[in-house]
């Protein structure tokens, strides 16, 4: 039963009898309630993202990252439940690193793109993650979205997530063929801003990488537009000690210290 | 429908999709609207795919499973041309989708107009709509807008037509369908094959006729406000 | 109800100056019926690595003897322990294994690495890792252990500050919460 690989789907029955019963209501994930955006600039591609995670109404990670690496010039942004986003792309961008060990050449965007939409159709829907890929290839600047359930679609600009409509509406308004560099960042973060303030299930910061033709640029939190406000600086004191009721030391075990003999080996 | 946007609801290409023959060849439309409930995914969308070099396919139905369809025929193509030295035929091509769409009829939703040009039969459309049945038809319609167009494609559609009238007529269908069908819209894109070759047309949304009630494009709806008028009860 | 709060727990980790605490609770309830007042839910993978598992209890004995298994088997072969990093990806992966049918427990991993970096980690049922550079929260109180870590959780604390802050925590986080209590476990590494 180890090491298989694939899923397990040992407790379904299980887990289906409980809902079943009425015992409880099936489990809640770690979702990007998101906005993630890419766009096309004169000499690349550029994405974008927020940085919360939440999990219901609870934001439980402030300043994540949602932009994943795929293969050196290749990068894609996640939306959906978590643990999905985050597996698809390790998982393709694992089989990427494979395919240029066995060619010897850098890699596709179009080979991302049907690794990402074979996984996603063939999980009907079930493997719920939207994903804004983009990257620079031998072929020049590509940008895809990719949905759930495995349909892609190739545009100059792209927006996904549940911020999407919010970003879509700064791109829609304001984005022009051959933008600069510059004015491609500003755009993108402006979009994300869009998702920050506009959607609830996005918020904190924003990220952005730049790919062009041989190069890479990670910005992380690129704009922090929400910094924290309410730090004590006196910090936190405690009238009443905690009541302990029992200590144990446990002395952590003497690391071996491997010294090398005085004759090292010789050739 | 609720009018919350479902991100995770299965994007359709809500669709009007045309193929008409012509004498001489086939002309294919289609409009470039794509959603997800009711918002607008991709309003550039190109639903007529490229399955060899002289046919092609007009897409309508849930956009992963009509993807995934013509990807795999197109592969299958690819293989039968280099192993049958010559094209293939629009009617080998009509039978894959045809063969996939019926085999996988319970996990597919989508349905699919076939057209091009062999040197055995010439221009033909095939539609295979959501089942896996096989039609051959002198014209074709297909998706959430075609409801529009049946009686008038009865009464406009000739024939041997020439190659600019039957354009003109796909032109003027959809245009007819996006006035009137919610998930239709965006600009209308058209594909011609004859033995000549393959002609791609694109009629931006700005461009196409104005039917009953629709408005002229404007820059902001003010202007064309009449006096406002306090209201009453 | 949810069955994340079968059983009632609540976990808790907080990264100081060379050192890292991780608390949880020590009850074991059915709903809001007591069962058990010493439950450990916090264990010791290797000296400087530890695990808590909150959520359902019998998943996460299971987890747990799992995970054992598979850093045993990892000491045979490697003749080394686990780096903090490594062990998260371990139980990021067996929980992904089962996306469809999950554990129901949501772990969190305490450690630290070789040059004494503090590590600390969270996931949800299904592997999603959360790293966080300050504290992390997990179980039926993690709530209100989420408003006690924001307000009380200062960067770099020594070991006894660090202690004072993270029991302080969880003592007023679990009284806000029926179904976790009955004192803590508190390790400081």
């Amino acid at each position: 039963m180890e090491n298989s690989g694939g899923f397990s789907f040992d407790l379904c029955k299980r887990n289906g009898w409980l809902v079943e019963k009425g015992i409880v209501k099936p489990p809640s994930f770690t979702k990007t309630g998101t906005t993630i955006v890419g766009l096309v600039f004169q000499d690349g591609v550029i994405l974008g993202a927020d940085t919360r995670a939440t999990a219901g109404s609870i934001v439980c990670d402030k300043n994540c990252e949602k932009i994943h690496y795929m293969a050196p010039n290749i990068y894609c942004c996640g939306a959906g439940t978590a643990a999905d986003t985050e597996a698809v792309t390790d998982m393709v961008s694992s089989q990427l690193q494979l395919h240029r060990y066995h060619t010897g050449r850098e890699s596709r965007v179009i080979t991302a793109l049907t690794l990402l939409k074979k996984h996603l159709f063939g999980y009907q829907g079930y493997v719920s993650a939207a994903l804004v890929l983009g990257g620079v290839d031998c072929t020049g600047p590509h940008l895809h979205t990719i949905y759930p359930h495995g349909s892609t679609d190739t545009l100059p600009f792209a927006t996904m997530g549940s911020g999407s409509l919010a970003a879509m509406s700064v791109f829609e308004s304001k984005y022009k063929e051959g933008l600069t560099r510059d004015e491609g960042i500003k755009i993108v973060t402006e979009a994300i801003c869009a998702g920050i303030f506009n959607d609830l299930g996005s918020g904190s910061n924003v990220d952005v990488c730049v790919l062009t033709k041989g190069h890479k640029e990670y910005l992380r939190n690129n704009l922090m537009p929400n910094p924290r406000t309410y730090v004590s600086a006196k910090g936190y004191s405690f009238s009443k000690k905690t009541e302990v009721l029992m200590t144990k030391v446990t002395p952590l075990k003497e690391r071996v210290e491997v010294i090398e003999a005085g004759d090292a080996m010789e050739e | 429908m609720d009018p919350k946007i479902d991100s995770s609801a299965p994007i359709s290409t809500g669709t009007t999709i045309i193929g008409v023959t012509y004498n001489g060849g086939v002309v294919l439309g289609a409009d470039s609207r794509t959603s997800t409930g009711v918002y607008v995914a991709n309003r550039a969308s190109d639903k007529i795919t490229q399955l060899t070099d002289n046919v092609y396919v007009c897409r309508s139905g849930s956009a992963a499973d009509s993807q995934v369809v013509s990807d795999y025929v197109r592969y299958f193509l690819h293989q039968h041309t280099i192993q049958l030295g010559q094209p293939a035929t629009v009617k080998v091509a009509a039978n894959l989708i045809r063969l996939l769409s019926y085999s996988n009829k319970k996990m597919l939703q989508t349905g699919m107009i076939v057209g091009g040009w062999d040197k055995y039969e010439g221009g033909k459309i095939y539609g295979v709509p959501l089942g896996g049945t096989i039609i051959e038809q002198p014209f074709a319609i297909g998706g959430s807008g075609s409801s529009y167009l049946y009686g008038f494609f009865d009464q406009a559609w000739k024939e041997g037509m020439t190659k600019e009238e039957a354009e003109q007529l796909v032109v003027k269908a959809v245009s007819l369908a996006i006035a009137r069908d919610g998930a239709s819209g965006g600009v209308v894109r058209t594909v011609t094959i004859n033995s000549e070759g393959v002609t791609k047309n694109f009629y931006p949304g700005d461009q196409l006729p104005l039917w009953y009630e629709e408005l002229e494009p404007q820059n902001s709806l003010l202007d064309i406000q009449t006096e406002a008028v306090p209201m009453s009860i | 109800m949810s069955i994340f709060e079968y059983n009632g727990s609540a976990l808790v980790a907080m990264v100081g100056k060379n050192c890292f605490a991780i608390a949880s609770d020590r009850r074991l309830g059915v709903q809001l019926q007591t069962i058990a007042t010493d439950f450990q839910r916090i264990h010791k993978i290797h000296d400087r690595l530890f695990l808590g598992l909150s959520g359902l209890g019998t998943d996460t004995q299971t987890l747990y003897q799992r995970l054992v298994f598979r850093h045993k088997l990892y000491q045979l072969r490697e003749e080394r322990d686990m780096k903090p990093e490594t062990f998260a990806s371990l139980v990021s992966a067996i929980l992904y294994e089962k996306r469809f049918g999950p554990y129901f427990c949501q772990p969190v991993i305490a450690g630290l690495s070789d040059e004494d970096k503090p590590f600390i980690c969270t996931m949800d049922s299904i592997g999603a890792k959360e790293l966080a550079k300050d504290f992390v929260v997990a179980g039926t109180a993690g709530e209100s252990l989420y408003g006690a870590c924001e307000a009380m959780f200062k960067p770099d604390m020594e070991p006894e500050e660090l202690f004072e802050t993270i029991s302080q925590a969880l003592l007023s986080s679990v009284d806000r919460d029926c179904l976790s209590g009955w004192g803590g476990h508190v390790y400081v590494v």
